[in-house]
């Protein structure tokens, strides 16, 4: 067998073997493969950074599912973060019905986090004040529709069981008046219903974090404005991190961050396998033409 | 020298089911498929009791027992999608779809044409402002010419050949440079997700990273 052949016929298992290997190499050896901060990604955290303090809220949909967590839940900690940093409350809710869970553990390890740094208890968040989760809803369009008209029509309580109606955060957002952007965190083809119904009829602004097999589905949109910001995967995750990081919002990197070194080696090995492949390819094709 | 690992029983589980799920990396096998069958199972399961305690009690159930009796409407309408499985009265499943067609339609053709090919139109049209900034300006020019090349190439009516032919071409390259993009960020996607994996049998299983 030529060497051409045999770079075209290697065991799959290989393959795996050598991607696990370099996945699990940059937790240990300390690399560090700058990452460049993509447009869209940037222009989602200067929206946020946009809003004023203690006005206007900006509404969070979790609609991501276990699967998806390590692209979409580092998004979700890095925007609490940059959120609550900034004085901006926030209302949660969910389309996705395995998104709850992940939501409230979101909400809760951020908060948690932000609470111990807290210097006095004035600095602490408080539910329902400060942020509020409202569960999960089925039937979205018609929700998103009713929710420009009034919120608690929708969601007449949260998730945890309380009336909207008790919670001061909620009776100053009654609908999409009071909400400066809702950015939709999915794992599905969840944000262009957003983009088609409440943002045609009530001009409400959109953006999103989305696994990065969604992402360049929704780049036309990022380019007509539709969509105000957008992070793409894992890598939109780690910027939006970064950017949190560098402006003083936050103390550490996240998850995504440390997995972008492991993103960054695979895909040198996958360039490294598909330029094999075609070489092999190639030569081997060559060959065959000689003998013919 | 003792490593140290997880104590929740929780954690356990998801690690050994996440490594019998890679098992199949080197061949099927029946921890693969004990896993497998496990996920069906529980994630039917969960969606079946979400759905009851979250949409079918609040929704119906419970307005029901309160005595708004409107709510038998929507109840008929759903159970008549089961006529399916009864030939003689299978045509009422027309109704319900018919609503659902008629309600779908009527919400979705505005805003479907606002959102996705009047606001697309506008981003693709080149505007003298567009060229305030010289290399949005170039963007713009390549989207328009990217738009109109590819929307040639998916005209049938004529033969290709010619301007026609050229412009078609050019489609291909857009639309092979289209497909290339979303290739890389799939890959992208599931190497996310295997990253993630790694990191939680690392970390809260096997305590070795952070």
């Amino acid at each position: 067998m030529k060497w051409y052949d045999r770079i075209t016929m290697i065991d799959r298992r290989v393959i795996y073997l050598l991607l696990t290997a370099f996945v699990i190499i940059p937790f240990f050896i300390k690399v560090t493969i700058p990452q460049k901060i993509m447009p869209q990604t940037r222009r989602l955290f200067d929206f946020v950074e946009s809003i004023p303090p203690n006005d206007k809220v900006v509404m969070i949909s979790f609609d991501y599912s276990p699967q998806t967590q390590p692209e979409c839940h580092p998004m979700a900690k890095a925007l609490l973060k940059h959120c609550f940093a900034r004085s901006i409350p926030v209302v949660g809710l969910s389309f996705e019905p395995e998104a709850p869970g992940l939501a409230v553990d979101a909400l809760v390890s951020v908060v948690q986090e932000i609470d111990s740094l807290a210097a006095k208890k004035e600095d602490s968040l408080v539910y329902g004040i400060d942020y509020v989760y409202l569960g999960w809803k089925s039937g979205r369009i018609a929700a998103q529709l009713d929710m420009g008209e009034a919120i608690s029509g929708v969601f007449p309580r949260d998730y945890f069981g309380n009336l909207i109606d008790s919670l001061p955060l909620m009776q100053t957002t009654k609908n999409y008046k009071n909400v400066a952007i809702v950015i939709i965190l999915a794992s599905a083809d969840y944000p262009i219903d957003w983009i088609r119904y409440p943002q045609t009829r009530y001009g409400i602004k959109v953006g999103a974090g989305l696994t990065a097999v969604m992402a360049p589905q929704y780049y036309p949109f990022v380019q007509t404005g539709q969509v105000s910001g957008l992070m793409s995967g894992m890598k939109g995750a780690a910027e939006y991190e970064k950017l949190v990081l560098d402006h003083g919002y936050a103390r550490t990197l996240g998850s995504a961050e440390t997995g972008m070194n492991s993103q960054s080696m695979i895909h040198i090995l996958i360039i490294i396998f598909i330029i094999l492949g075609n070489v092999g390819y190639f030569f081997s094709r060559r060959q065959k033409g000689t003998q013919k | 020298m003792v490593l140290p690992m997880s104590s929740d029983p929780w954690i356990w589980i998801g690690a050994i089911l996440t490594l019998m799920i890679f098992s199949f990396l080197y061949r099927d096998n029946p921890f693969y498929k004990f896993g497998e069958h496990l996920f069906v199972g529980v994630a039917n399961g969960y969606y079946i009791v979400y759905y009851w305690h979250n949409a079918l009690k609040p929704n119906l159930f419970e307005p029901l027992s309160a005595g708004q009796f409107v709510y038998i409407v929507p109840l008929l309408l759903g159970l008549m999608y089961f006529t399916r499985f009864i030939p003689r009265i299978s045509w009422l499943v027309r109704i319900p779809i018919g609503f659902t067609i008629g309600w779908g339609a009527g919400l979705s053709i505005p805003a479907l044409f606002q959102a996705d090919v009047l606001r697309q139109l506008e981003g693709t049209v080149v505007t003298p402002t567009t060229f305030s900034d010289l290399a949005s300006g170039i963007w713009a020019v390549i989207i328009l010419v990217g738009v109109v090349c590819t929307l040639v190439y998916f005209f049938f009516s004529r033969e290709q050949k010619g301007l026609l032919g050229s412009a078609s071409r050019l489609g291909i390259i857009f639309i092979m440079i289209g497909f290339g993009a979303s290739f890389g960020y799939t890959v992208m996607a599931r190497v996310s997700l295997l990253i993630g994996r790694i990191q939680f049998l690392l970390g809260p299983w096997l305590g070795l990273i952070d």
